[in-house]
């Protein structure tokens, strides 16, 4: 066996004891070495050279990096998850007739939508969406993402908060919890269009605030704009009076002046 | 490369990474994906971007971001953006590749730096704030040129980016040097704009020249005349002259000759001047020597002695005991200084025009019949046609024959039709004086001749004399000085201005000045004109002068003389005029406006300058007055007469305006530049100009199409005919108006021009503007206003004609061949006469008379041509019925005439032609010109026209001269040109024999 392999795979082994043992530090560092060492295969993206260990290294690299995406969504790092991500789909995407079907694609897949619905890019998420097969968007994963981006587009919060309770793999907890935020985030945004102010016991509520503390925090952070007063809340609409656009009529002035003397020397 | 991947996301993720070595693999693999996921990575740039900036990187990686930024930014259409990281990824940039992206960086990286320099060379700043990393891609990029052998495209570079040090070394390491100079010079004349930068070219050119081992000494002088460095040619010339090799004599004159083609008078005496005289005895003393050369100065500009400094008297006094080389080359420095003063080949050329001269008479008969007598415009446009069509030929047979009809011109035709005279005797140098005698204002009042014909001649001196007016300048200037009758004043200014064209001459300044102050309208004109003549090109601060005086009088007519005067001033300095042309050009004054376009058109006359044609274009079209907007169109024709084939491109709109003035002007333009050319769109534009509504739009339409076709034959270009016949119908046409009656007259007249012999050229075969033809032509397209100024397009005839001479300088027996089939370039046909047509009406009174014996006599004829009988049988079987009998033998004769052209036809034209010395060579046949090899005579030069000079190798046998006489006598011109017709009467003489029988008329 190649030494170079040989040696990935141990280092990868060592890399998941530590993944194991939730040494997460040990387990970056272990990742960057191995990230380095995978740039010398040349038979993994974007080369995809035939070598005689072409399937073994595609599915070592394969596992490592779906080793980093779920190593990233434990440290909760996003953009780790997204680099991860993008680096681990070639090999889903690009490498699918040379490898079997891995057992954590879906589940991943899933993951990656459901971080695009929490960091609220909903168009991207369609993308991904489109470019999934029919069976794909039949495993409960997948779906899981589809029917909680529907209930989001509907409006019905409460079924997306409470889908937190069927998540189908451990690894979406963390992103269920960050949704219940995007959730507030889109309720806030429409109760200050909705409303002039609200008094702050329905606001708690509507904001799905278990305690008035919580609810003051959070305007404090979130909203700073908005102010507390005779207990309610009034939402300073940002009240800009769209000014009526102005007619720039010394422009269409100098046009048309431009204009009758351009036509006048017309040969 | 088969693409594997579908997105460079995962590459572009790995960017993102902290450790560099995945940076460095990401950044690897973009770079080879790059031209197929550009769109993606284009989102992710400013990562690029801040790879490129991170300080910590290692430089390779750094710079291949800076690669990668750069492509990125090519395939999005940001070229300034790709070019900045280009050059940040330094030796990554491969300009040896061979792809899109390379090409058109490297096209924009020069672009760019040739840009820089050139700024900076303007604003003259030597501290050049150019990126030292530009600069190195570009240097790579020369180098490689060079290395590859690519010599002219790294000239081009070099020269567009002004790095005349790799210009150099160009040229130095290309393995045709010589090939590779004469390019060089041809891209200096034709794309350096800028005159100072041309100057430092071309200065260069001359030091990589005299590095040879075998130096060119003919380009050599030409670019020292660009330079207008006399020292140089002058020492040039003298170390050919000392040489003991009869050839290297004989190259010295080729370059005379050559120099004395551009017609730079000034320069030309400061060469001569130079040329040392030859060295006498030791024992002589210093002084009488120069002496004895200031007496034969003074002798030459003597007032009764119109020749030109000779030189011989000096050289012969002083060599007679000389030693053997100096009296050799005292005897060549003669014939050069011939040479130089323009003598040699002016008195060649009008033995050549002479000799050659085949106008046809019969033209000039038809016009002068079907003219009104009472239309003076008509008549006087006749008598211009005649001048022109026998524009330095001395022939002058037409006037001597129809002196009755010559002598209805009275007042200013009068004055013209005296100037005709100078036209016609052009370059006749000698005798000048002597033929236009009589008509000169004789000393003191008492003269009986009257004004305008006394005014005329002095004009017809200036004509004749015109750019060599050394030996007439004194004379002139007595007589403009001795009267103060301003129709005399006018034209001694004219012809002093000609006389003495751009010598800048101080007191003749002063002298015209004087009458200019006189504020008379008509002398004033002419002084302005004339002013400008002798300051031609040399952009004086008389100019100013002349502005002032131009605001301060009240005659239109002086205004306008000073406004072209003042633009002739500043003829070919480009940049150098814009002052004066914007104060001109933002004038009150319409006519000096109109005076600024001129000035455009002579400033950057041939330059074909981007920035002289967008001010021209927005003056047509913006100037209140008519007048400024059809000089500005006509002076368009004047910029771009170097590159021909644009100027109809860029008129042709112009000629469709509403304007009638716009339109006339863009038919000038076209004819100007595009002059003796025969140039198919320029015919195409103006085909439709010589049938518009506006009287005089088609008067210049038929004359700038007359321009255009010059010495084209019907053969190359079929409309050549159909003109002809056209200018046939409006003459002849009653109820033609006058105007374009004119202006088809005078187009008969350009046509023909010079006897046939002649074109219009405004370029020497150097590519170096001809400053008389240039300025002729300008004050010619004045004649709108004042039609004297006709003549003015004389100035501008260059003749057509391979004249090969030996070392004697005179034109040896020597054939060449012209590898084109004879009738492409052959004269074209003698007009029939008249009498012909009525000839050809016979046939139909026979018939109606003796249609029996008709027939019966066809029998007749045939059997006997079978027999192949004598004449003498017909006739006395036609002795029966003398009438009928004698119209049947000239039907014979002329069926047989015709049977004679049929059989010529049927045999296969040859395709090539055996000219003789000195021939008559047209631009267009100028490429199929062959010298034979067995020939005894080899040029010296591989010239197919113009004036070479031949090396004998045989020179032991004895030389036969072809040509030897000068037409010295006026009277034998009129039989010269009856024979120079012979071939073309020879048709009618047939005729001639039996009587036209008369009997026949009354059936009709």
């Amino acid at each position: 066996m190649d030494p170079k392999l040989t040696e990935v795979s141990q280092l990868f082994e060592r890399f998941k004891a530590a993944f194991i043992r939730k040494d997460f530090n040990t387990c970056e560092n272990f990742l960057s070495q191995l990230k380095v060492l995978l740039t010398g295969f040349r038979s993994l993206p974007p080369l995809f050279e035939d070598t005689p260990n072409a399937v073994h290294e595609l599915t070592l690299a394969r596992d490592i990096y779906e080793h980093a995406v779920v190593l990233s969504v434990k440290v909760e790092d996003q953009d780790a998850f997204e680099r991860d991500f993008f680096q681990l789909k070639p090999y889903y995407t690009d490498a699918r007739n040379r490898l079997p079907q891995s057992p954590q694609e879906y589940p991943i897949l899933g993951l990656n939508l459901l971080r695009l619905l929490v960091q609220n890019r909903i168009a991207e998420f369609h993308t991904e969406l489109e470019l999934l097969s029919s069976t794909a968007l039949e495993n409960p994963c997948i779906k899981h993402a589809v029917e909680l981006e529907q209930s989001f587009m509907e409006g019905a919060y409460n079924r997306v908060l409470s889908a937190r309770q069927t998540v189908p793999h451990e690894t979406y907890v963390y992103f269920m919890d960050l949704l219940a935020k995007t959730v507030r985030d889109e309720i806030a945004g429409c109760s200050e269009k909705a409303y002039d102010y609200l008094s702050i016991s329905n606001a708690r509520q509507m904001l799905l605030f278990t305690s008035d503390k919580e609810l003051l925090n959070y305007i404090e952070e979130e909203h700073p704009e908005w102010e507390i007063k005779d207990g309610s809340v009034y939402f300073q609409k940002a009240k800009e009076s769209a000014p009526c656009k102005e007619i720039p009529s010394l422009q269409l002035i100098n046009q048309t002046l431009s204009y009758a003397r351009e036509l006048e020397r017309i040969v | 490369m088969a693409t594997m991947v579908s997105s460079a996301g995962g590459l572009l993720a790995m960017l993102n990474e902290s450790h560099p070595l995945l940076k460095l693999h990401a950044l690897s693999n973009l770079n080879n994906l790059v031209d197929i996921f550009w769109p993606e990575i284009s989102t992710s740039v400013p990562v690029i971007e801040s790879l490129y900036e991170d300080e910590e990187f290692d430089q390779h990686q750094r710079q291949l971001a800076a690669l990668v930024a750069s492509k990125v930014f090519y395939y999005l259409g940001e070229l300034n953006d790709s070019l900045s990281y280009a050059l940040g990824a330094g030796s990554l940039f491969d300009v040896s590749e061979d792809s899109d992206y390379v090409h058109t960086l490297l096209a924009k990286a020069i672009d760019e730096y040739a840009n820089l320099k050139s700024k900076a060379a303007e604003s003259n700043n030597d501290a050049t704030n150019v990126d030292p990393r530009l600069e190195a891609i570009v240097e790579r990029m020369l180098n490689k040129c060079i290395l590859d052998g690519k010599y002219q495209q790294a000239m081009g570079i070099a020269i567009e980016c002004r790095r005349l040090d790799k210009l150099e070394e160009a040229i130095t390491k290309s393995d045709n040097v010589h090939g590779t100079l004469s390019y060089c010079i041809n891209v200096s004349h034709s794309f350096v704009n800028l005159r100072e930068y041309r100057h430092e070219v071309l200065r260069l050119l001359v030091k990589v020249y005299q590095k040879l081992p075998s130096p060119d000494y003919l380009s050599i002088c030409q670019c020292l005349m660009f330079l207008d460095e006399p020292e140089g040619v002058a020492s040039i010339l003298e170390k050919l002259l000392r040489s003991e090799n009869k050839d290297d004599a004989l190259l010295a004159f080729q370059i005379a000759f050559d120099l004395v083609e551009n017609e730079h008078q000034a320069f030309l005496i400061n060469v001569r001047d130079r040329l040392s005289t030859p060295k006498a005895q030791p024992s002589e003393p210093e002084q009488p020597r120069s002496s004895e050369a200031d007496s034969a100065q003074n002798q030459s500009s003597a007032p009764d002695d119109a020749q030109m400094t000779d030189g011989s008297s000096v050289s012969n006094v002083n060599t007679r005991d000389a030693d053997p080389s100096e009296v050799l080359y005292a005897e060549r420095l003669t014939k050069i200084k011939g040479i130089l003063s323009g003598e040699t080949s002016i008195q060649l050329t009008l033995q050549f025009l002479y000799s050659h001269n085949k106008s046809d008479l019969l033209i000039l008969k038809t016009i002068k019949q079907s003219v009104e007598m009472r239309n003076s415009v008509c008549h006087s446009a006749t008598i211009y046609a005649n001048a022109i069509m026998h524009a330095g030929t001395t022939v002058d047979t037409f006037l001597r024959e129809n002196l009755d009809w010559l002598s209805r011109a009275t007042n200013w035709a009068k004055f013209s039709a005296t100037a005709g005279l100078g036209v016609i005797h052009r370059g006749h140098l000698q005798q000048g004086r002597s033929l236009m005698a009589p008509y000169l204002p004789q000393g003191g009042a008492g003269g009986g001749g009257s004004p305008y014909s006394e005014g005329g001649a002095l004009y017809a001196l200036g004509l004749i004399h015109a750019n060599h007016g050394e030996g007439i300048k004194q004379f002139l200037r007595d007589s403009l000085r001795s009267t103060n009758v301003e129709v005399i004043q006018h034209g001694a200014c004219l012809g002093l201005g000609l006389a003495a064209l751009g010598t800048a001459d101080e007191d003749i300044y002063d002298d015209i000045k004087s009458v200019l102050y006189t504020d008379s309208a008509v002398a004033g004109e002419g002084a302005g004109i004339s002013m400008g003549l002798l300051m031609v090109g040399t952009a004086s601060e008389k100019a100013s002068e002349m502005l002032t005086y131009a605001h301060e009088t009240q005659h239109e007519k002086i205004i306008r003389g000073l406004a072209l005067g003042i633009a002739l001033t500043v003829y070919g300095r480009e940049e150098e005029a814009d002052t004066l042309i914007e104060q001109m050009t933002r004038d009150q004054d319409p006519i000096l406006r109109y005076g600024g376009m001129y000035a455009l058109a002579l400033a950057y006359s041939g330059t074909a300058n981007n920035k002289a044609i967008r001010q021209l274009l927005h003056f047509a079209v913006s100037d209140v007055s008519d007048d400024v907007r059809r000089t500005a169109v006509l002076a368009l024709g004047f910029v771009l007469y170097s590159e021909p084939e644009q100027t109809p491109r860029i008129v042709s709109l112009l000629s469709e305006s509403y304007n009638p003035h716009v339109r006339y002007g863009a038919a000038l333009a076209v004819g100007i530049s595009c002059a003796g050319t025969g140039l198919s769109e320029a015919i195409s534009l103006l085909e439709p100009l010589t049938s518009d509504v506006v009287d005089f739009v088609r008067q210049g339409a038929l004359i700038a199409m007359a321009m255009v076709m010059v010495q084209i034959s019907e053969a190359s270009d079929s409309r050549v005919g159909t003109f002809r016949r056209q200018l046939e119908k409006i003459i002849l046409d009653k109820h033609e108006d006058t105007m374009s009656k004119m202006g088809a007259i005078l187009a008969s007249g350009i046509l023909d021009a010079g006897g046939r012999n002649v074109t219009i050229r405004l370029l020497s075969k150097t590519k170096h503007d001809k400053v008389t033809a240039v300025v002729g032509l300008a004050v010619f397209s004045q004649f709108w206003y004042w039609y004297p100024l006709i003549y003015f397009i004389s100035l501008s005839f260059s003749p057509t004609a391979f004249i090969g001479l030996n070392y004697d300088l005179k034109v040896p027996r020597f054939e060449f061949l012209s590898h084109a089939r004879p009738s492409l370039f052959e004269y074209p046909k003698p007009t029939m006469v008249p009498t012909t047509t009525s000839a050809v009406k016979l046939p139909t009174a026979v018939l109606s008379t003796s249609a029996k014996a008709k027939a019966r006599a066809k029998k007749e004829a045939e059997l006997k041509a079978n027999a192949e009988k004598s004449s003498g049988a017909e006739s006395s079987s036609s002795g029966a019925n003398t009438g009928k009998g004698k119209s049947f033998t000239e039907k014979d004769g002329e069926a047989m005439q015709v049977d004679v052209p049929t059989e010529k036809k049927s045999e296969p034209e040859p395709s090539f032609e055996i000219l003789t010395n000195p021939a008559r060579v047209v631009p267009a046949q100028e490429k199929c010109i062959k010298f034979l090899e067995e020939s005894r005579y080899v040029p010296v030069k591989l010239a197919p026209s113009g004036f070479v000079l031949l090396r004998d190798l045989r020179p032991t046998e004895p030389e036969v001269l072809s040509l030897t006489d000068t037409p010295s006598s006026t009277a034998s011109t009129a039989g010269a040109s009856a024979a120079g017709q012979q071939g073309s009467v020879s048709a009618m003489a047939v005729d001639e024999e039996p009587q036209p029988p008369q009997p026949f008329e009354f059936t009709s």
